[in-house]
C-alpha cells in the first residue's frame, strides 16, 4: 500500500497550468469555491471510509479462513520445527588424530567422531572416511592387523572408497605385525611416507585425500620390542571442496536420487556408489508363476552390521517372486546407516528401543518385530522371518511357494525353514528334496500366525530372562512334538559369523562349508509325502531299499560308503534312549557336519548325503525304524572322548545362531 | 495568497485520495480473484463456467492415478448421496453417456476420494506427474496406529491423507489401511506446524476430523457424468456407516504408564484367561453381529480396554451393553447355536434385562441392555436369592469404534465418563476384590421384584 506516496509530489505539476486557469475563472465564485472545498472534503471522509472497511474486510476475512482452516486440525502434539542446521559455509576442518598405545581419538572440528580407550579392545589400525564436501562422517572401520588377514580386509576397503574422500588412520596398540606389503603399498599410495617402514608397535597417525593431497603424517618409532611408541597427536587442516564435486552426476531418476542420498552419506558399499557403472538397486528378477507367498509379508530382523544388510537386501530383491512392498526390516536400535541401506532400496525400516541386554535384547527385538509384522499385515496367515546375515537363494520364494500349503494343513509342523543343519557341500545333493525334522533351524523360515498369536506371543520370554529365542521355540513346552520341513540343500546361507563383524566380503571366503542352492525354479519333489502320516510311508519305502553297509568298517573311513551313485545306505547306530545322542555326536564330528547339539533328526533318523548317495542313520533301539535291522547287524557305538564336550559346547551354538 | 494555498492543499488531498481510492479498488479486485477460497466462494460458485472446473479436474486426476494404475473409489458422500437416488438406473446403464452433468457438476471445494493403501506402491511418480499436470498436492502424514500399541518401535509415518489442487477445485483423497480385526482405517487430519492452513479450507472436508472405521467395501464400476469411477455398492449404506464411523484409539500411552505401576501378570492363568476371554468376545461379536445387534464393550471389559488396552486377567468375564431398543428374541437362541448356553435370565425387556450365558471353561459372558432416559441411562441388576434390584446410571452416551483384541468394537465414545459413574475416579487402580451390589459407585438399589413375577425374572440355568 505504499507505493501510491511518491506519485502525489509529481502530479501537481503537471497539472499546474490547468489550475491556474481554473483558478482565475473561479476567482470570484465565493459559493463555489465553498462549494468545492465541501466535495474535496467529502471526498476525502469517503475514501477514509471505504479504507477502513477495506482493511476490516480484510482481516476478518483472513481471521475466518485462519479459524477454519486451524481449528480442530492442528496436530495436538507440539511439533515445533527443530531449526535446521545452519548450512555451513566453512571450507576448512580442523582435524585432530590422535594415536598411543591405550587411545586413540579422532576430533573433526571439535567434535569427537572416534574416541576407543576401551581395554583390550579396538587393537589395530582405526580408519575414518569424511565426505570432502561437508565433512560429515561417512564411515569408520577399525582392522586389527596385528591379526592374519585383516590387512586384506582393509584394502578390500580402501579400494572401495570413492576418489576425493577424506582418510583419517590411526593405530591403537599395535597394527603392524600382519600388515603386509600389498596393504603397505595401498597406504604409500595414498601418499603416506611413513607406512612402508611402519613397524612393530609403532605409533601413527596420517590424514590425506583419496587420490589427492595429504593433509598431515606423524609417526613415533618404538623404541624397543617390549614398550610403543610414544603417544602422536596429528593436528592439521582439511580444505573442503564444492558440494558437486563430492558427487557423482547420475541421469536424475527416482532410483539415482536414492543412491545419491546414501552416496553422500556412507562409504564402503562398492560400486554402488561407482559414478561411472553403479552397480544397480532394483532387480526385478522374475515373476513366479502361480506364487503363493506374493502376499506373505517378510520381517528381516537387523541389528547395526549395514554391510551385511546390504548384502542381505541385495539376495533377498534379487530372488525370484519377491515382493519388495511386503518387506520390513527391523532394526533393533537407533542406526542411521542400517536405516539408509533400507531406504536406499526403497523398502520400509522400523527402528526399535533396545530392551534389555543380551540375547534378551534379541529375543525383545524379535518378539516387537513379529508383533508389528502381523498387525502391519493384518491378513497375513504367515510372515518370513529372516536374518540380516543371510543370503538368499534365488528360488527361495518358489521353495516356499511349494511348500507353504502344508503348513496350513499340517496341525503336526511347526515351520517351514529354508536352512538344513547338516546340509553341507558333502553331505547335501538334491535340491528338490525335502525333509521333516524335529529341530527347529531357523535362518529363514515361516512363521504360522496362529502359532505365534495364540502360543507364542503371550507366554514370549519377558525383558529381564536372558533367553535365546530359538533356544526357547525348540523347547518341548513350545514345540509340542511339532516338527519342521526344510530342504536338503539350504535355500539361505549364513555368512556372519560372531565376532568377525565387519568384514563380512571378505570372510564369506573362508566360510564354504554349508550348500546353498543357486538352480533357479527348482521343482521339489514329492511335496505331498511330506504329511505328517504319508512321510512315515514314505520313510519306510526308503528303509525297505536301502541297502545295508557294512558295519564293521569305520563309518568315519570313505571307504564305509560305496563309491557308487544314487542309491540308498542305511546304517545303525546306538541310541539306548530318545536323548542318547553319544554315538550321533561322534559319528557327526568325524562326518564335519554340525555336531555342537543335536539337528536334523526324525523320530532316531538323520538323512543326508555321502558320496551322492542317500544315507540314512537310524538310532537303535530308540528310534521306531529300528526294526528294519537286520538281527545279524550289532549297531555302531563310538565313543565319546574323555572330555565330556557336548554340554559345554551348546552355548556357544546359541551364541552362533543369534544376531 | 492564503486562499491559493489552502485550495492547493485541497487540490493535492483531493487528488492524493483519488489515487488512493483507485489504488484501493485495484487491490480489492485482486484481492477477490487471488482467493478460491471459503469466504468469497459462495459469490463465485453463482458464476457461470465455473461448474465445469470441478468437472475437468475429476476427470484430470482421473487420468492421473488410471495412468499410474492406482484404484481409488468415489466416497464424496454429497455425490454418493445423488448417485443413492438414481442408483437404479446407473447399475442397470452402467456405460450410457450422460445427457447431463448432474453429479461432478455441482460447485464444490473438494470431491473425495478413497485409496486402499496396500493397492499401490507409494510412488513419487505419481506426484511428479501431478505436478506436470498443473496440480498442487499435499501430503498429510502421521505415526502408524498399527505400530502404536507397540512399545518402543519407531520409525515409520504414514501417509493419512493427500490433497490435490487444480484451479478452485480440490480433490481430497483419504487413505484407508487394513488393520488387525479385518477392518478399514483412516487417519484424523491434522496440520503440522510449518503446513499451509490456507491450502484448501481444511475445516470443509468431510473426512479427517476424527479417525474412521469402515467395513471393507465392496465395489461398483460406474459411469456417470462421462467418467469411469468406481463407487461402494451400497452407497447408502456407506453413507449409512460414515455418519458413525468416529474411531477412538486405544489410549497405548496411559496404557503402558499403567503396566509401569501395576505389572501385568504374566502368569500360566493369565495367559490362559486372556485366550478364553478373547476367543469369546470374537465369538459374541461374531453372534451380535449376525443378527445386526449393535453393542459396546461394558464394565470390566470396557475398563480393561480404557486402562491397559487387554483384558484384565483377574475379571473373569466378558461385559457386553446393549441398548434395550436393539433387543432380539433370537439373541438367545443364536447364542446358544454358537455353542453358549444361557446361564442366566435376570429381569425382562420391559425392565432391568440381564442375560449371561457359559462360555468356555467358567469363562461367562455378561449382557446387559441399557434403558433410555431423557438425562441419563441405565442397567438393571438382580440378586438371585433376595430378588433384590439394582440400577446402574450412566451419563448418556455415544458409541465410537475402537479396536480390541483383535477385532473392531464399539465402546462408548465418553468412555472416562463412562467408566468414571461405574468404577468411581479411583478406576485406575486394580481391585481384585468386586462387589457388583455395592462397590459400582453408580449403583443405586431399586425395590424388589414381586414374589409372583421371581419365576419370569430370576432364570438360573
Amino acid at each position: 500500500m505504499d507505493e501510491w506516496k511518491p506519485n502525489p509530489t509529481v502530479k501537481p505539476h503537471k497539472k499546474r497550468s490547468w489550475y491556474l486557469a481554473w483558478k482565475y475563472k473561479l476567482m470570484n465564485q465565493r459559493a463555489l469555491r465553498k462549494l468545492c472545498q465541501t466535495g474535496a472534503v467529502l471526498f476525502l471522509l469517503v475514501t477514509v471510509i471505504v479504507n477502513i472497511k477495506l482493511i476490516l474486510d480484510t482481516r476478518k476475512a483472513a481471521y475466518e479462513e485462519e479459524e477454519e482452516s486451524a481449528q480442530d486440525y492442528d496436530d495436538e502434539m507440539l511439533n515445533v520445527e527443530v531449526p535446521r542446521h545452519p548450512v555451513s559455509n566453512k571450507k576448512v576442518l580442523d582435524v585432530e588424530v590422535y594415536s598411543s598405545r591405550s587411545k586413540v581419538y579422532v576430533a573433526v572440528d571439535g567434535t569427537t567422531v572416534l574416541e576407543d580407550e576401551a581395554r583390550e579392545q579396538g587393537r589395530g589400525i582405526h580408519v575414518i572416511v569424511l565426505n570432502q564436501a561437508t565433512g560429515h562422517v561417512m564411515a569408520k572401520r577399525v582392522f586389527d592387523t596385528y591379526s592374519p588377514h585383516e590387512d586384506e580386509a582393509m584394502v578390500l576397503f580402501l579400494n572401495m572408497v570413492a576418489r576425493g574422500r577424506i582418510l583419517i588412520f590411526t593405530i591403537k596398540d599395535e597394527g603392524s605385525f600382519h600388515l603386509k606389503d600389498t596393504a603397505k603399498n595401498v597406504l604409500k599410495s595414498l601418499g603416506s611416507q611413513v607406512a612402508p617402514f611402519l613397524s612393530w608397535r609403532d605409533m601413527w597417525t596420517f590424514v590425506g585425500k583419496k587420490g589427492g593431497e595429504v593433509y598431515g603424517e606423524k609417526h613415533a618409532k618404538s623404541p624397543a620390542l617390549s614398550t610403543w611408541g610414544d603417544p602422536v597427536l596429528l593436528k592439521t587442516e582439511v580444505h573442503l571442496t564444492s558440494v558437486e564435486d563430492a558427487e557423482c552426476h547420475w541421469p536424475d531418476t527416482e532410483l539415482n536420487r536414492r543412491r545419491k542420498r546414501f552416496c553422500s552419506k556412507v562409504e564402503g558399499y562398492g560400486s554402488v556408489c561407482s559414478c561411472k557403472d553403479p552397480t544397480p538397486i532394483e532387480f526385478n528378477p522374475d515373476p513366479l508363476k502361480d506364487n503363493k507367498v506374493f502376499n506373505v509379508p517378510v520381517a528381516v530382523i537387523a541389528g547395526n552390521r549395514p554391510n551385511y544388510l546390504y548384502r542381505m537386501l541385495r539376495s533377498l530383491l534379487s530372488a525370484q517372486g519377491v515382493n519388495p512392498q511386503m518387506i520390513t526390516v527391523f532394526i533393533d536400535g537407533y542406526y542411521e546407516e542400517p536405516m539408509d541401506v533400507v531406504e536406499l532400496f526403497g523398502l520400509s525400516g522400523i527402528q526399535h528401543t533396545p530392551i534389555s541386554i543380551k540375547n534378551a535384547r534379541v529375543s525383545q527385538h524379535y518378539k516387537a518385530s513379529l508383533t508389528a509384522t502381523f498387525n502391519l499385515f493384518p491378513d497375513a496367515k504367515f510372515a518370513v522371518v529372516l536374518e540380516e546375515d543371510l543370503d538368499i537363494s534365488v528360488d527361495f520364494f518358489s521353495f516356499l511357494s511349494q511348500s507353504i500349503h502344508l503348513l496350513e494343513e499340517d496341525e503336526s509342523l511347526y515351520c517351514i525353514s529354508a536352512w538344513n543343519d547338516q546340509g553341507y557341500e558333502h553331505t547335501a545333493e538334491d535340491p528338490s528334496l525335502l525333509y521333516r525334522v524335529e529341530t527347529m533351524p531357523g535362518l529363514g523360515w515361516v512363521l504360522r500366525k496362529s502359532l505365534y498369536k495364540d502360543e507364542l506371543e503371550p507366554k514370549w520370554p519377558t525383558p529381564e530372562k536372558l533367553w535365546d529365542w530359538d533356544m526357547w521355540m525348540r523347547m518341548p513346552e513350545q514345540r509340542k512334538g511339532r516338527e519342521c520341513i526344510i530342504p536338503d540343500i539350504s535355500r539361505s546361507y549364513h555368512f556372519g559369523i560372531v565376532g568377525l563383524n565387519m568384514n563380512g566380503y571378505f570372510h564369506e571366503a573362508y566360510f564354504k562349508k554349508h550348500k546353498f542352492n543357486t538352480v533357479p525354479n527348482v521343482q521339489l519333489k514329492n511335496v505331498e509325502s511330506l504329511r505328517k502320516d504319508a512321510y512315515e510311508t514314505e520313510i519306510h519305502r526308503l528303509l525297505g531299499e536301502a541297502e545295508v553297509l557294512d558295519h564293521s568298517k569305520n563309518p568315519c573311513e570313505d571307504s564305509f560308503v560305496p563309491d557308487t551313485e544314487g542309491r540308498v545306505y542305511v546304517m545303525f547306530i546306538r541310541m539306548e534312549q530318545e536323548a542318547d545322542f553319544t554315538t550321533w555326536t561322534q559319528l557327526a564330528k568325524c562326518l564335519h557336519i554340525w555336531d555342537l547339539d543335536v539337528r536334523g533328526n526324525h523320530k532316531g533318523l538323520w538323512r543326508l548325503f555321502r558320496k551322492k548317495n542317500h544315507f540314512l542313520v537310524v538310532g537303535v533301539p530308540a528310534s521306531p525304524y529300528s526294526s528294519k535291522k537286520p538281527s545279524s547287524v550289532t549297531p555302531i557305538y563310538m565313543e565319546p572322548p574323555a572330555k565330556e564336550e557336548g554340554a559345554v559346547a551348546v552355548p556357544a551354538v546359541a551364541a552362533a545362531e543369534q544376531t | 495568497m492564503q486562499k491559493i494555498n489552502k485550495n492547493v492543499v485541497l487540490a493535492l488531498l483531493s487528488l492524493t485520495s483519488l489515487v488512493f481510492l483507485l489504488f484501493q479498488l485495484y487491490y480489492y479486485r485482486f484481492y477477490l480473484s487471488q482467493k478460491n477460497g471459503a469466504v468469497f466462494s459462495k459469490v463465485r460458485g453463482s458464476q457461470s463456467g465455473e461448474d465445469s472446473t470441478r468437472w475437468h479436474v475429476v476427470r484430470k486426476f482421473l487420468g492421473l492415478i488410471s495412468s499410474h494404475n492406482i484404484p481409488v473409489y468415489l466416497i464424496d458422500p454429497l455425490i454418493l448421496g445423488l448417485i443413492d437416488k438414481d442408483i437404479e438406473q446407473i447399475r442397470s446403464s452402467p456405460d450410457g453417456p450422460s445427457p447431463e452433468c448432474k453429479y461432478f457438476c455441482a460447485p464444490r471445494d473438494f470431491t473425495t476420494f478413497a485409496l486402499l493403501d496396500k493397492t499401490w506402491k507409494h510412488e513419487v511418480g505419481l506426484f511428479r506427474t501431478a505436478e506436470k499436470m498443473g496440480f498442487q498436492w499435499l501430503k498429510i502424514i502421521n505415526k502408524d496406529p498399527r505400530l502404536d500399541g507397540m512399545d518402543d518401535l519407531s520409525g515409520i509415518e504414514i501417509p493419512l491423507h493427500y490433497i490435490f489442487k487444480l484451479a478452485s477445485h480440490a480433490i481430497h483423497l483419504v487413505v484407508f489401511y487394513e488393520r488387525s480385526g479385518n477392518y478399514l482405517w483412516h487417519g484424523p487430519l491434522r496440520l503440522k506446524q510449518h503446513m499451509d492452513r490456507k491450502f484448501v479450507p481444511f475445516r470443509k472436508l468431510h473426512f479427517g476430523r476424527y479417525p474412521g472405521a469402515y467395513e471393507k467395501p465392496e465395489l461398483l464400476l460406474v459411469s456417470i457424468d462421462d467418467l469411469k469411477v468406481q463407487i461402494p455398492k451400497n452407497p447408502s449404506s456407506f453413507l449409512e456407516e460414515m455418519s458413525h464411523s468416529r474411531f477412538l484409539e486405544c489410549r497405548y500411552r496411559e496404557a503402558r504408564a499403567f503396566f509401569q505401576l501395576y505389572p501385568d501378570d504374566a502368569s500360566l492363568d493369565a495367559v490362559e484367561f486372556r485366550k478364553k476371554a478373547k476367543s469369546l468376545l470374537h465369538l459374541a461379536a461374531l453372534t451380535l453381529n449376525s443378527l445386526g445387534v449393535k453393542f459396546w464393550l461394558s464394565s470390566g471389559t470396557c475398563l480393561g480396554w480404557y486402562r491397559q488396552c487387554n483384558v484384565i486377567p483377574h475379571s473373569k468375564d466378558v461385559d457386553l451393553g446393549v441398548f434395550i431398543r436393539d433387543y432380539k428374541a433370537d439373541i438367545i437362541p443364536a447364542f446358544q447355536k454358537a455353542g453358549l448356553p444361557l446361564k442366566h435370565k435376570f429381569g425382562k425387556v420391559e425392565d432391568s434385562l440381564e442375560l449371561s450365558f457359559q462360555g468356555e471353561d467358567d469363562v461367562k459372558l455378561d449382557i446387559f441392555f441399557f434403558y433410555e432416559e431423557d438425562d441419563h441411562i441405565w442397567n438393571g441388576g438382580t440378586q438371585a436369592k433376595s430378588g433384590k434390584k439394582f440400577k446402574y446410571l450412566f451419563p448418556k452416551f455415544t458409541l465410537c469404534w475402537t479396536e480390541f483384541v483383535e477385532l473392531k468394537v464399539h465402546v462408548p465414545c465418553e468412555t472416562r465418563q463412562y467408566v468414571e459413574a461405574n468404577y468411581g475416579p479411583d478406576w485406575k487402580v486394580p481391585v481384585k476384590m468386586w462387589d457388583w451390589k455395592s462397590s459400582p459407585s453408580n449403583v443405586q438399589y431399586n425395590g424388589v421384584w414381586p414374589v409372583d413375577e421371581w419365576d419370569d425374572v430370576i432364570q438360573i440355568y
